[in-house]
């Protein structure tokens, strides 16, 4: 169990840069996911951890040690690989006691240290068979006890779980979450999925173009990403969020959207706008959560008005999309009353509206 | 498509006759592109094998004026066999060929190996060396041989930096004559090994080895646990196709030494070549040929049963 610090971490492939000056501090026994879209630097990033890359600037420390000269096969790393990398060839016992045979443990330890681990992954009745004839979710257990039974300064995962179906995926999600708390290891785990990594991880760093995007607690990405990139990327469905220029007119200020719609700004998210005077083009965010319809319910509200074009079923609620000219707004119907073709009334709340500035992508305001 | 027809034919495959599985369910189309090369075959292979069978037990040479086909008039019972079993100089013959195979195929199989895992991983140069490595390959052995004649001269290059005189001669010594010789068939040979060998190594999943590494395996215990097994079947191959390969030498043999000094450098086909073209005895030689097509086939099929196995 260690904890790691990168330290402004900058990978280059020729003219490439994979990895932009990335600094993350992991404290021991934390689960913390890079999140990102694929090709964001997640990977690069996890491999340069592992030791499998050289970072070309910057440095990784382990418990305060840097462990550069240390050899891949020194460096005592558990790594679950995508597709498992099982050693087919081999049976299921020798690819759980591998890692304990390569480090000349006693023969009665291995098999004792291996039967618990077949236990506890719950495939000992298929420990005397080659590991090829293993289901893809067998083997993705049989990947995480085999890098899990040397017992590893830290354990890292790359998207553990992107080629399994759905349903054992979801099971193994909660599996995950135990195992980490029962090895009490420091895990790092890389997927693409936001949701994967808001429902497993303790923090979540998001990787856009090899750069921090933003490091914290699942909730406070969630509610207060720092910029446009992390409120669109995190949250299912996604945020709305609509640019336009702001307009001052006798007092008022207003956001002109480029569909042609305006947004009259009131409240907080009027204050977030105005708060760095030098802002024209901005983003306007709010989760379709937080859309609501009927009566106006804070005194700052935004007021609008649209046109429901589709309602789509989501599991017991329901999903509107309305039509503000040439903007659309994804909302949650919470009175269960619209029907397609409705000009509705409907409010932005101000206080929960995130405003961004839409050259940089930075949030305005915020907490 | 293909998945249909593959999965809705192979039950009655067995059921079938030759020849309606090679028809394809009353499709004679296939039969008829086949035709040519069965025939082909049949004239360059099969006949020529029976007739060798037919010669074998006779006591036909070319000299007595009979046609072949009436070699019967010589039957002589399989004498040639029996003269073969007590031959002390095919038995030479057979002994020095082994010998080389012995030498020969674990030296090449060794370096070879050796050398793929030098290139498995890049380095600088590694596209130049590995076509440097590969041209002896490609050189006519008559040409290798050839070379290897001039470099064993008392005078040529080998004894100039050894710094040994000119009367230590190589080709002409009775033991040193075949070292030499199984020195110019490894260097000739390794890069075939090397070829088939780096192939089988880079068929081993890259990221298989990479966990075996994050688990902690050194270098050499990888090697031994994860490459070698995954190469069962590639190594088979390298080394029957070398064994039956080394077998057959002749060019350098003949071009280097000429199967001297005496008979210390001849092999099964110098031998032959000898028997055939110096003795004329050519029911003898077919009785070697046969034989050695027998022995050759053993090999072969020992080798590729044992990889059926592996296979499952």
């Amino acid at each position: 169990m260690s904890s790691i610090q990168i330290n402004n971490v900058t990978k280059r492939f020729g003219d490439f840069t994979a990895v932009r000056d990335l600094s993350i501090d992991i404290e021991e026994g934390e689960f913390v996911a890079l999140l990102g879209p694929s090709g964001c630097g997640k990977t690069t990033t996890m491999n340069m951890i592992a030791g499998l890359e050289e970072p070309s600037e910057g440095e990784i420390l382990f418990d305060g040690k840097d462990l550069s000269s240390l050899r891949i096969q020194d460096r005592n790393i558990g790594f679950v690989f995508q597709n498992y990398a099982i050693f087919t060839h081999l049976s299921v016992f020798k690819n759980l006691s591998y890692g304990l045979e390569v480090k000349k443990v006693p023969k009665p330890e291995i098999e004792r240290r291996v039967q618990a681990m077949a236990d506890r992954m719950s495939i000992s009745h298929r420990l005397d068979q080659p590991a090829s004839s293993l289901s893809v979710n067998e083997m993705q257990k049989l990947a995480i006890g085999r890098s899990a039974i040397v017992e590893p300064r830290i354990f890292l995962l790359d998207e553990p779980l992107s080629n399994l179906d759905a349903g054992f995926r979801a099971y193994m999600r909660a599996e995950l979450k135990v195992l980490q708390h029962e090895f009490g290891q420091t895990m790092i785990y890389v997927t693409h999925d936001q949701i994967e990594a808001m429902s497993l991880a303790d923090k979540i760093a998001i990787i856009d173009q090899g750069k921090l995007m933003q490091y914290g607690a699942p909730l406070d990405i969630y509610n207060d990403p720092q910029n446009r990139f992390v409120a669109n990327f995190v949250g299912s469905p996604r945020m709305n969020l609509v640019d336009g220029e702001l307009r001052e007119e006798r007092g008022a200020l207003h956001l002109m959207l480029h569909g042609g719609a305006e947004i009259p700004l009131s409240g907080k998210v009027r204050a977030d706008f105005t708060r760095d005077g030098s802002v024209h083009g901005g983003s306007f965010g709010v989760r379709p959560q937080d859309i609501y319809f009927g009566d106006k319910r804070g005194s700052n509200d935004i007021a609008m008005h649209g046109k429901v074009e589709v309602l789509e079923r989501v599991g017991p609620k329901r999903l509107a999309y309305l039509q503000v000219q040439d903007t659309l707004f994804l909302a949650f119907d919470d009175l269960d009353r619209l029907r397609v073709g409705d000009e509705v009334p409907f409010y932005l709340p101000s206080d929960k509206s995130l405003a961004f500035d839409m050259k940089t992508g930075r949030r305005l305001g915020g907490a | 498509m293909t998945d249909h027809t593959l999965t809705d034919r192979q039950p009655t495959d067995a059921s079938r006759g030759y020849w309606q599985r090679v028809a394809r369910d009353g499709d004679k189309m296939g039969f008829w592109f086949i035709l040519p090369t069965f025939l082909l075959l049949l004239f360059i292979v099969i006949f020529p094998l029976f007739m060798q069978l037919y010669l074998s037990v006779t006591w036909w040479t070319p000299l007595e004026g009979i046609p072949w086909y009436s070699a019967w008039e010589v039957f002589n019972w399989g004498e040639n066999y029996w003269f073969l079993a007590t031959d002390p100089r095919f038995w030479g013959a057979l002994w020095r060929t082994a010998l080389i195979m012995i030498v020969a195929v674990p030296a090449q199989f060794l370096l070879g190996m050796a050398l793929a895992y030098l290139f498995i991983d890049t380095f600088p140069g590694r596209k130049i060396f590995y076509s440097i490595l590969l041209t002896p390959m490609m050189i006519v052995p008559a040409v290798v041989g050839l070379m290897f004649f001039l470099l064993f001269q008392g005078t040529g290059p080998v004894n100039a930096h050894l710094g040994l005189p000119a009367e230590f001669s190589w080709l002409t010594d009775v033991n040193r004559a075949m070292i030499s010789v199984i020195i110019a068939d490894i260097w000739q040979w390794t890069p075939l090994m090397f070829l088939i060998l780096l192939a089988g190594m880079l068929g081993v999943p890259s990221d298989q080895l990479l966990a075996a590494r994050l688990l902690g395996g050194s270098n050499w215990q990888n090697f031994v646990k994860i490459i070698l097994p995954r190469m069962k079947t590639v190594i088979i191959i390298a080394l029957v196709l070398r064994a039956v390969e080394c077998f057959k030498i002749f060019d350098l043999v003949y071009i280097m030494t000429k199967g001297g000094p005496g008979v210390q450098t001849e092999t099964i086909s110098v031998f032959l070549y000898k028997q055939t073209f110096g003795e004329l005895e050519w029911s003898y030689v077919a009785a070697i040929g046969l034989t050695i097509l027998i022995v050759l086939s053993v090999i072969a099929a020992k080798g590729l049963a044992y990889m059926a196995r592996k296979q499952g």
